[in-house]
């Protein structure tokens, strides 16, 4: 399998002088194409850190990350946007859908933004939805939804445009057990069935299980790795 | 893009409301401030507009239609000569007082015009009939203020400057800034305002079909030099730069339409600035998701047209049926197509520049903060 994540060494300190404070120390990490890991570990430990840098939104102090080929350590900031549409779908902890438009155009705004047209996202959009099983649900806006199908919806837009790459933060987080395992089952399937890598922030050990790799993270280093 | 901005402006609708409150304030406010400076600026140069006149010859230091100078009456003879002239009258303008049955007195501004030449008015007849003015001692009253003239009818007789006049038609809406405008076959103006035969105050000019006004202007220059010669938009410029640069009025219209437009700017500026605030967090998740700042000013581009688009449409409809609702022969609010485009293009350019302080706390938002 091809690699699709290389980080060498990556520091990150927030502040300076005496009220710096340094959430990554050297991290070392990669995952290949098709691969669900999950990162664990207590609050302030760097899991988040760690995932905005690879998902481009954040800027390392030191180190060298590579997508999919291509580093992204020292791109200036206005190559970023551009980055994210082209290698990552994210799901966030709280779903961050746009309260003003249906679940069928929150799919369809992203797949928008990755050059789609309107009626060919629309299109997708709703062969998105219904393969997370809300087909029946595209007009509904996110506050007529449950938090689980919310997470579904926010995960069909992670996938719009099928960016090689999806970054997950705490999506169980909000969600009750059953609906918790039912949204971390769909990223897996997505990992192997569409080949997309998935990388997981996640307290919720009860879905470790369904990882590839589990990685806990303490003080800013990994300390664990796990098959 | 655009579904997205007209989907996230109507979601918050109490946002919407406010932001095109403000658009409406400011078109309501600077409309009817324009509109009433407009109409008074047509009411002073309605003279003007009216006479039928190409060239006005006055006294000098004339700036615009008023009573005091004089002219040799020969200035009509030596102006009828000049090449390009088709014809050219005298005209009578002064202040006079008309007496009521009670006793009392109203001032009115009497516009003495060669009969049945008619160049100088009377228009705007509303009753009677204007060649009334022909008949010995009548003349032709402004309708909205009979009641000041003491319950005038067609055929009463009243004093003014002491000579005993019958009214003969009325005309609505000559009220100018001063007293409202009586008119009176040329002797009779004469008359009254006791000006010498040799005498006059005005002279109008008609250029022949062809000629060019300012050619012929320039001739008369020549031929009656006592006389500062005005074409018809020369005088029309000139009156209304004496009211801009000799009256308050100017700064005061301008002032309160300036204020509508800055309370206007505010309230739009600073509703969609909360409308951004409170809906930070989806602006930073469209930035995390890949949305670009310019994605997201079109977005807010979008609303600022709509904004402006509404707002502008519900501010010129209320401000339409305030202008029907206060018409009056004193005051009428002058709401043209050009001002309803200026302000349609003035609330674009109000509305989008009240959105640049929402752009700025955007372009600062980083989408980490979807992350925290």
């Amino acid at each position: 399998m091809s690699q699709a994540i290389l980080a060498k060494s990556v520091t990150k300190t927030f502040g300076t002088g005496p009220l710096a404070f340094q959430a990554l120390k050297g991290v070392d990490f990669h995952m290949h194409e098709g691969e669900l890991v999950m990162l664990a570990g207590p609050s302030g430990s760097g899991k988040t850190t760690l995932l905005s840098i690879l998902g481009c939104v954040l800027g390392a102090t030191s180190g060298k990350v590579t997508l999919f080929g291509e580093e992204i350590t020292g791109l200036p900031e206005s190559a970023m946007p551009k980055l994210r549409l082209s290698y990552i779908g994210f799901v966030f902890q709280g779903h961050n859908l746009i309260s003003s438009l249906t679940a069928e155009e929150n799919v369809s705004f992203q797949l928008q933004l990755r050059g789609f047209g309107l009626k060919e996202s629309r299109n997708e959009a709703l062969r998105l939805l219904e393969r997370v099983g809300l087909g029946d649900k595209a007009e509904r806006k996110p506050e007529e939804l449950s938090g689980g199908q919310r997470q579904r919806v926010a995960i069909a837009r992670a996938v719009a445009g099928a960016p090689p790459l999806i970054l997950a933060d705490e999506p169980t987080a909000s969600l009750d057990a059953k609906s918790g395992l039912s949204v971390t089952e769909m990223l897996r399937e997505l990992a192997k069935e569409r080949g997309h890598t998935v990388l997981v922030v996640t307290h919720d050990s009860r879905i470790f299980h369904l990882a590839d790799r589990l990685v806990h993270m303490e003080d800013g280093q990994f300390v664990e790795m796990s098959s | 893009m655009a579904i997205a901005a007209l989907r996230m402006m109507f979601h918050g609708k109490l946002k919407m409301i406010g932001t095109l409150f403000g658009v409406v304030f400011a078109v309501i406010l600077s409309n009817q401030q324009a509109g009433t400076f407009l109409g008074l600026m047509q009411k002073s140069t309605m003279l003007i507009d009216n006479a039928g006149a190409d060239i006005w010859l006055a006294p000098q230091g004339t700036m615009q239609v008023q009573a005091g100078g004089i002219l040799p009456i020969t200035a009509a003879a030596r102006a009828r000569v000049t090449p390009g002239v088709q014809w050219s009258e005298p005209l009578i303008f002064a202040g006079a007082t008309v007496k009521r049955p009670d006793g009392g007195t109203e001032g009115v501004s009497v516009i003495g015009v060669k009969w049945p030449a008619g160049k100088g008015g009377p228009w705007n007849v509303v009753s009677g009939d204007k060649n009334a003015l022909g008949d010995p001692d009548t003349m032709v009253f402004e309708d909205s203020q009979r009641d000041k003239y003491g319950g005038m009818n067609l055929g009463s007789v009243r004093e003014v400057n002491g000579r005993a006049v019958r009214a003969g038609a009325f005309t609505w809406g000559l009220v100018p800034f001063g007293p409202s405008y009586a008119f009176a076959e040329y002797d009779l103006a004469r008359l009254i305002s006791r000006t010498d035969s040799d005498r006059t105050h005005f002279v109008l000019v008609g250029v022949e079909p062809g000629k060019d006004p300012k050619q012929v202007a320039e001739a008369l220059r020549a031929q009656v030099p006592e006389a500062v010669v005005y074409t018809k938009a020369e005088f029309k410029r000139s009156s209304i730069m004496f009211v801009l640069t000799r009256t308050a009025i100017g700064i005061t219209f301008g002032t309160a339409t300036l204020f509508g437009l800055i309370v206007g700017f505010v309230i739009v500026s600073l509703t969609m600035f909360s409308s951004v605030i409170d809906n930070l967090r989806e602006f930073g998740t469209l930035k995390a998701i890949g949305g670009t700042t310019g994605d997201i000013a079109v977005l807010l581009l979008v609303q600022s047209v709509m904004y402006a688009s509404m707002g502008s449409v519900l501010g010129l409809a209320v401000v339409s049926l305030m202008a029907n609702g206060i018409r009056s022969a004193q005051m009428a609010l002058n709401l043209s197509a050009p001002l309803f485009g200026a302000t349609v293009i003035l609330m674009l350019l109000l509305c989008i520049f009240a959105s640049t302080l929402s752009m700025l706390r955007i372009r600062k938002l980083e989408p980490a903060m979807v992350f925290r």
